[in-house]
């Protein structure tokens, strides 16, 4: 038996990191399962103030149970890979690791009075998105589609947190196995 | 249309080029990395990249010298320059040197992914703009046709030297193998290109309605010839004419077309004026003329007046090499028509589609991937997508038995048959041949069948 695992950083809300892993698990089937992972202070670039995503999916890829399917982390963390300023998230195209970063999904962030209610609604989309990639799935050109890019929250906002038809057909295919 | 689209990132650090390419992977576009510019230009020239990330400082060859090669190499392709020191002079040289952008990182993501799907956007639109036109306006040339056959090669290098003749030309395959599409490919190639080409179906219409299509009729020639109309023929003078399926006519049309061809010259229906024309004619049939000249259905003076170059185009089993290159070509082409974006098709589904007879020839391939296409759910063509093709075993179809063929090469070809459209499966296949498995596999043993 194979499980999909959700996993959050020290410094992550629990109740954040819960209502992320029971959208998940309401969109991937009842396999999915919670873990705690160690700090991602490894991947600080002190020159940039924000931490590595690649170095972050390498450690996951280590990190993994042997049991996981895939596994999803989230974290507090301010992402970037060095071409962008920054990354809401990023997952190995059908691979095994993905993360999340609530950093740029909180209100706060854009000095806005905090809103959980908001939050959760972009990090389930974000989780929902990674989760997607790491079953293969690229980019959708359907805007309402949660696999649709998006490089602002605006967009996250935008996008609705459900697979187009197109997509969900692709991501059964893939999940069939995983599912059943 | 994003899986058609390859990029290339060239950047001497590792982590920028992985980074930049698994960002692009996941917007659905085949990226590959190089670090350094000359490992750029190799992979340029093995492949055609719709877009160039290039990184401006790299040792050796630095990203504006990599640029200007690559250009050398392939003018179509947008490049962008990245660097992490903006300076004017740098951006002011790569636009000079016809970079399309020029960014500074670390970048947006919004501004990359913009920039990204204008160029792509550009590009789809071209390409969608080129297959239109081609599908309007019918200006199919001899070198779209897509084959790597000795004996269809044989056939375009027929077509490109008669061309530029006015000898008639008798084009013979199965229906679906493209007849047409060489008629119109041999007429694009000769001096007519720019004169009319009027294509004319003989089976399509009844022996007195083509009569007056063919030729035209004066005024008053039957009921409701309210005036006088120039049929095909006229129509064509000057350019080409191209009769299909000229095995269909009546034993009446064959006289007239008979004179057309001896004299160049004819009478309206109705009329006894003669109308002189200078028309190449191009026809084509899918029975076999000889034959029915043999059974006495088709004059043999006009079989000898229509076959004096004589083009025979094989049949799609005949030629399967090029099975693969059809089917990538209608993949890409009905991609922009049906708005889908699928990536390739999959071993197993060619294996399919090589294994698969196609009585229906080109057309009944073209057909088989328009389908597939719209049922399709993944990424790639699979070989569920095709299984449509293994239900219908050509129902209906006479099967030939080939000649001095003994008991044991029957069966082998039988068995094998069916153990590949099973999949391999012992069980499945034993029971559809109607034998035990166990004879199944003796007989395996016996003719060394490879599984």
């Amino acid at each position: 038996m194979r499980y999909l695992y959700v996993g959050g950083t020290p410094e992550l809300d629990r109740q954040a990191l819960q209502e992320i892993r029971a959208c998940v698990a309401g969109e991937f089937g009842a396999r999915v399962r919670e873990m705690e992972l160690p700090g991602v202070e490894f991947a600080f670039d002190a020159e940039r103030g924000q931490y590595g995503s690649i170095p972050v999916l390498d450690w996951l890829n280590r990190l993994c149970p042997q049991d996981a399917l895939k596994l999803l982390a989230v974290t507090e963390r301010d992402l970037f890979i060095p071409v962008l300023t920054f990354v809401f998230g990023q997952a190995q195209l059908g691979g095994r690791a993905g993360v999340v970063s609530l950093a740029r999904l909180r209100q706060e962030f854009y000095g806005l009075p905090r809103n959980d209610a908001v939050l959760v609604r972009r990090a389930h989309k974000e989780a929902m998105h990674e989760t997607g990639h790491l079953f293969g799935l690229v980019h959708c050109a359907d805007r309402r589609c949660v696999m649709s890019l998006a490089t602002s929250v605006r967009q996250i906002d935008a996008k609705e947190a459900v697979f187009c038809a197109p997509c969900k057909a692709r991501l059964r295919a893939q999940t069939q196995e995983f599912v059943t | 249309m994003r899986a058609h689209w390859q990029i290339l990132v060239v950047d001497d650090e590792e982590v920028m080029c992985e980074s930049l390419a698994a960002w692009l992977r996941e917007d659905g576009y085949g990226v590959d990395t190089a670090s350094s510019g000359v490992e750029a230009l190799e992979k340029a020239q093995k492949k055609d990249y719709a877009i160039y990330f290039i990184d401006l400082k790299m040792p050796g060859m630095d990203g504006i010298e990599t640029m200007m090669q690559i250009r050398r190499l392939q003018p179509e392709a947008s490049i962008i320059i990245i660097t992490a020191y903006a300076t004017v002079d740098t951006a002011i040289t790569a636009m000079k040197e016809g970079a399309q952008e020029y960014i500074v990182k670390p970048c947006n993501p919004e501004e990359i992914s913009l920039l990204v799907n204008r160029i792509i956007k550009v590009k789809n639109l071209l390409r969608e703009n080129t297959i239109l036109r081609k599908k309007l306006t019918r200006q199919y040339k001899v070198h779209d046709v897509i084959t790597k056959n000795p004996r269809m090669q044989e056939v375009l290098r027929l077509c490109e030297e008669v061309a530029s003749l006015r000898s008639t030309v008798l084009i013979q395959g199965e229906s679906g193998t493209g007849k047409e599409l060489i008629a119109r490919a041999l007429r694009n190639a000769g001096d007519r290109a720019s004169k009319p080409f009027i294509a004319v179906s003989c089976a399509a219409l009844a022996e007195t309605l083509l009569e007056s299509e063919l030729f035209g009729y004066e005024k008053g020639a039957f009921t409701g010839a309210a005036q006088q109309r120039r049929g095909k023929f006229e129509a064509a003078d000057g350019g080409t004419i191209f009769l299909d399926e000229i095995g269909d006519i009546s034993p009446k049309l064959q006289v007239d077309l008979l004179r057309v061809l001896q004299d160049r010259s004819f009478c309206r229906v109705g009329g006894s004026e003669e109308v002189k024309v200078d028309v190449r004619v191009v026809a084509a049939t899918h029975v076999n003329l000889q034959q029915a000249v043999a059974e006495g259905k088709f004059r043999e003076d006009l079989y000898y007046r229509l076959n004096v170059i004589q083009i025979r185009i094989p049949p799609l089993r005949e030629r399967r090499e090029d099975i693969p290159l059809l089917a990538d070509h209608f993949l890409e082409r009905l991609s922009h028509e049906l708005g889908k974006d699928i990536a390739g098709i999959s071993e197993g589904a060619i294996k399919i589609l090589m294994d698969y007879n196609w009585p229906g020839n080109v057309r009944e391939l073209e057909n088989a991937i328009e389908r597939a296409m719209v049922t399709c759910h993944g990424p790639k063509l699979a070989e569920e997508d095709f299984s449509f093709l293994l239900e219908v075993t050509a129902p209906g179809q006479p099967w030939n038995v080939p000649p001095c063929m003994s008991m044991n090469e029957m069966e082998r070809i039988l068995i094998m048959a069916t153990l590949q459209r099973q999949r391999g499966n012992i069980k499945e296949s034993a029971a559809i041949l109607g034998i035990d498995r166990s004879t199944l596999y003796e007989k395996i043993k016996k003719y060394n069948i490879p599984r």
